[in-house]
């Protein structure tokens, strides 16, 4: 071998070396690399244990610790597990005894089960499924269930779960709800009755005073001085107030007496009051156009307007009245206003002219009960009521009525 | 008036006494001898209603009675073959709106409120009668 | 580049022109690496680049026909390492049309530092293929050799003509064509 050779093959053996001990640096880069990686590695699995324990623990907790029976089954209808709660509101104990769930369906609830059985099957799962169950004692249960499939790692289902609550008196309650409900519209319908029997048995001797009092002047009209004809005249006024009162007081006690609600159209209203009430020839009663049409019943609309209109007409005081009705709509209301330019109404009475047989003036035609029935039909729709006045310069009411 | 007015068969069923003589008398003044026939109660105005040769040409009805009330008595009248053709005012205190509509439901001529004041109880009464007298009824 | 490419590339010298040509090379070059390479280790570009130079000033040949000697060469270095990769082609058009979206994504995984070229398929038919190559490295010959061998690996072979679409074959049009009726027994 030449020397060249020699320093050739040496030259190689040296780059052999150089590179063999590179590769081996890179290797244990590399290698200390991945040690570090698998560290890392090692302690996120280990987190990610502790977690899914937590996790476990805490489902397991959840499932011992909800008030609600928590009831797990086969997709057949085999209860798998209980929870305590289940356990006592069904009575069996599923460690010592096989149940199906069918053999807790209520009889008259079975086609009812059995739809929404189908249900979770078909859907995954179903909601606020109420109805009765019978337990091992043979006690009749009302539960609400909400229920799900459970799927397997692949999709598909293994079981179903359920939360069962005990609506029993829940059910009890609305129940005894519903009756007593029943019971109050009954009363309040004999009340409203009653009212009117009396309001009738009350009004009727009126009639007759009213017509043997016109019999007597009849036969008498020549021996009757002016002071006895003055006096009959004044029995003649108060009957008539008396009449007045227990028609105010049979309307104020039926104003929250509502009957069915149906649309009504103010316009009509308004036209109605318009026609049938007496409006002195110096008061001029302007109506806004287009009225809304609201939700209620017409009579006590009519009453409502006609109980403000017939006020403003009652209390005022100028050679040229003038009364307007105006509204403005709001998203969830309506609000009205009764405008006059009568005598108008100090604040201290702002409050109290709607508190009954508060009048502020003794008059023989105002038994000061209108407002009260204003009030209460307001109230009634749900609105709001007040005022604003100047003495001697006019009044505004205003009402709001829900829509 | 050159109209021909016929005096009528009224059957007044109301248990007042006072309000039986107003009527009678309302009647009296009115320039048609009207033949009125009183019944005190449901019962008695069946009775009188038992003979059909004889009916009346128009009912007033009191709604407030003992025993039948007015709206029974309606009821039973207007489910009769024989008599529910009869005109049947409803004369009455009471303005129950429920009762109103009652009355319409089942089916009378007239709801007649009875006002406080003698004298416009007299023009609502005289108005009955004129109508009654001038327009036509049905023919036996 | 990765260490293979010099480690492949000196076996081959020396298994064509002898151990006196790897040291001649290696010498004459200035090399930061001085010439000790190992497969696993990264080297600059500009190595190559003079290894090439010089073994094209000593042997005579061009450095075109070197990187096509080459690439022909390397092909039987990716066989060896990577048969199943190859394994899930049953066709060379095929493979060669998923250079791009198959084969160096699966390369980028392994050596996630390794620059490769670009082969941009433009046209293909079922026997026959336009790719685009694009690569500042100019190494279009190296692509060559081995798309010869692909077609040998499937035991046909095909008609590749280059045009430079850039002078300094920075970016090349390869048209491969599918030779007919062509079923070789090796």
């Amino acid at each position: 071998m030449n020397l060249e050779k020699i320093e050739i093959l040496e030259r190689t053996l040296k780059r052999e070396r150089a590179a063999r001990k590179a590769a081996e640096k890179i290797l244990e880069d590399k290698s200390r690399e991945l040690y570090l990686l698998s560290e890392e590695l090692q302690e996120t699995n280990l987190k990610l244990e502790n977690l899914l324990d937590e996790k476990s623990s805490e489902l397991k907790g959840v499932f011992e610790n909800i008030l609600d029976a928590y009831v797990v089954m086969d997709l057949s209808g085999n209860v798998l597990k209980f929870n305590d709660a289940a356990t006592a509101l069904f009575g069996y104990d599923v460690t010592k005894e096989k149940l199906n769930v069918l053999n807790l369906i209520y009889e008259e609830d079975e086609v009812y089960a059995m739809t929404s059985f189908g249900e979770l099957k078909t859907k995954g799962f179903f909601k606020n499924y109420e109805a009765r169950v019978i337990t091992k004692s043979k006690e009749i249960k009302w539960v609400h269930i909400n229920a799900s499939i459970i799927f397997d790692r692949n999709n598909l289902p293994i079981a179903a779960q359920g939360i069962v609550r005990d609506i029993t008196h829940l059910k009890l309650l609305e129940e005894q709800k519903k009756q007593i409900l029943n019971k109050l519209e009954k009363s309040n319908e004999e009340l409203y009755e009653y009212a009117h029997v009396v309001s009738h048995d009350l009004k009727s001797p009126l009639r007759t005073i009213d017509a043997l009092l016109s019999w007597i002047k009849a036969d008498n009209l020549e021996k009757f001085d002016s002071e006895t004809v003055q006096n009959i005249e004044l029995i003649e006024k108060t009957v008539e107030n008396m009449d007045s009162l227990i028609s105010d007081i049979l309307s104020y006690s039926s104003a929250d007496f509502a009957a069915e609600e149906v649309d009504v159209n103010l316009n009509k209203v308004l036209q109605n009051i318009k026609t049938t009430l007496f409006i002195p020839t110096n008061i001029t009663l302007s109506i806004s156009p287009n009225l809304p049409i609201v939700k209620g019943d017409s009579t006590k609309f009519q009453q409502l307007f006609q109980n403000l209109i017939s006020n403003a007409i009652k209390f005022n005081d100028k050679e040229e009245g003038l009364i307007e009705i105006d509204f403005i709509e709001e998203p969830t209301f309506y609000q009205f206003s009764v405008k006059d330019n009568g005598l108008g109404i100090e604040k201290e009475f702002h409050e109290k002219i709607f508190k009954v047989f508060q009048s502020l003036t003794k008059r023989e035609d105002s038994t000061g009960i209108g407002l009260s029935i204003v009030k209460k039909i307001v109230d009634l729709y749900k609105g709001n009521i007040w005022l604003e006045s100047t003495p001697n310069v006019g009044t505004t009411f205003y009402f709001t009525i829900k829509k | 008036m050159n109209i021909l007015k016929r005096s009528l068969n009224i059957l007044l069923i109301e248990d007042h006494m006072i309000e039986i003589v107003k009527f009678k008398k309302t009647v009296s003044y009115h320039d048609l001898k009207h033949n009125i026939t009183e019944a005190k109660d449901a019962d008695e105005a069946f009775k009188i209603l038992e003979d059909k040769n004889n009916l009346p040409d128009l009912i007033l009805l009191d709604l407030n009675m003992p025993r039948i009330s007015g709206i029974e008595f309606l009821s039973i009248l207007k489910k009769d073959e024989d008599l529910r053709h009869i005109p049947t005012v409803i004369l009455t205190t009471s303005d129950n709106q429920k009762d109103l509509e009652e009355c319409y439901r089942i089916g009378v001529s007239g709801y007649v409120l009875k006002p406080l004041k003698y004298k416009d109880y007299e023009t609502k009464i005289e108005a009955i009668l004129t109508y009654w007298s001038l327009n036509e009824l049905k023919k036996y | 580049m990765k260490g293979i490419v010099f480690t492949e590339f000196l076996d081959l010298v020396e298994e064509k022109f002898g151990i006196e040509m790897v040291d001649k090379i290696i010498s004459e070059s200035n090399l930061e690496s001085e010439g000790a390479y190992t497969s696993i280790g990264t080297y600059r570009f500009s190595e190559m680049l003079q290894l090439l130079q010089s073994l094209h000033k000593n042997s005579g040949i061009s450095i075109d026909k070197l990187l096509l000697t080459y690439g022909e060469h390397f092909f039987s270095v990716i066989d060896k390492s990577y048969s199943g990769l190859l394994a899930t082609y049953k066709d060379p058009i095929e493979m060669l049309s998923s250079i791009e979206n198959h084969i160096h994504v699966e390369v980028k995984k392994i050596y996630p530092d390794a620059e490769l070229p670009e082969f941009v398929v433009e046209e293909k038919t079922e026997d026959s293929l336009i790719l685009i190559y694009k690569s500042s490295r100019a190494m279009h010959h190296f692509g060559l050799g081995l798309m010869n061998k692909t077609f040998e690996h499937f035991n046909s072979s095909a008609t590749i003509v280059l045009e430079k679409i850039k002078e300094d074959g920075t970016e090349v049009k390869f048209v491969i064509k599918k030779n007919p009726h062509e079923s070789r027994e090796n």
